[in-house]
């Protein structure tokens, strides 16, 4: 598998938690979302967001509402539901596990060599 | 930054294309839905761009990084094509995944096969059980050239098929026997590959 197909599974994989992270600490819509992926490094094209923030609320993850005059157009603005909450900290806590076993091994391999 | 004229066309020219794309994929409450956002986006995005003079340059780009109209909505009606198979279960959604899961891969389109052969299978036995009352000596299990069940029309002079109406309810049963055991199967087997494409590709990366 070349290095790029890589990394790009990885961040696909990725996605879904980071999603639900964007959202924590509160409603975001659309955009605000992807500011947060952005600087997570996870960065998208930008219209495919839109389809698994869909998903996720089709799947009771997160609740959407339109809400207008809070800016200058109505935007969708989405939160965590307390199932979509219990989601993600049981995908933080495996997340924690892999990244923890896997950090271990890389500093096993290229800590050594230092 | 404020849209010119020709600006605000190439923005409706994209929505009106995405739109296009959204509802003949299925659904126009979905279509509404996410026009209505991807507009927001766009128009946000347009908002923020200040201090660039070259209106033309920086919407190609907001739109670049938004996808072009296919890419977004096969995103939107590929969640929603499995979402539907893997929970409704509506035979229309469970034919359009596997014609897509058909296309992802070897192991993809032989399972497809089995399926839609599973399927035909079972409208084949029904269909004879539907038939049999109707054209009697055309349909039904034919000793003539080998073994075959099946109709026949015009029917063969000086051959009749064997069996009575007693071929009816053993059609009927094998029939829907088949038709449940395959469209539980299917519905199964798209349930995980709606997982798989969820952590693979819930969205492109640039």
């Amino acid at each position: 598998m070349p290095p790029e197909h890589w990394q790009e599974q990885l961040r696909r994989g990725m996605l879904e938690l980071a999603v639900l992270l964007a959202i924590a600490p509160g409603r975001r819509y659309g955009l605000e979302i992807l500011r947060h992926l952005e600087f997570a490094d996870l960065v998208l094209a930008e219209g495919t967001i839109y389809p698994l923030l869909a998903r996720l609320e089709r799947d009771g993850l997160l609740a959407a509402e339109w809400v207008e005059g809070q800016g200058p157009r109505p935007r969708k603005y989405y939160q965590l539901t307390p199932i979509g909450r219990a989601r993600m900290k049981k995908m933080c806590e495996e997340f924690r596990v892999v990244a923890g076993g896997i950090n271990q091994m890389i500093e096993r391999v290229l800590g050594s060599r230092r | 930054m404020t849209l010119s004229e020709t600006g605000e066309s190439r923005v409706r020219g994209y929505l009106y294309v995405l739109n296009q794309s959204l509802r003949a994929s299925g659904s126009a409450q979905l279509a509404s839905d996410a026009l209505r956002e991807v507009e927001s986006h766009i128009r946000d995005r347009v908002a923020e761009s200040t201090g660039m003079p070259n209106e033309r340059e920086v919407l190609e780009a907001i739109l670049q990084r938004l996808g072009s109209p296919a890419t977004v909505a096969r995103a939107y009606s590929l969640e929603m094509i499995l979402d539907e198979a893997a929970i409704g279960g509506r035979i229309v959604a469970v034919f359009r995944s596997l014609f897509h899961a058909a296309t992802t891969g070897v192991a993809g389109f032989l399972t497809a096969m089995l399926l839609f052969l599973g399927y035909s299978s079972a409208a084949g036995f029904l269909s004879i059980a539907l038939l049999k009352p109707i054209f009697p000596n055309n349909v039904g299990l034919w000793l003539d050239e080998g073994v075959s069940l099946g109709g026949r029309f015009p029917a063969p002079p000086d051959v009749t098929p064997l069996g009575g109406y007693w071929i009816i309810p053993i059609c009927l049963f094998v029939g829907l026997l088949i038709l449940i055991v395959t469209h539980r199967f299917a519905r199964r087997w798209i349930a995980r590959l709606r997982e798989r494409i969820r952590t693979r590709r819930a969205a492109l990366v640039r």
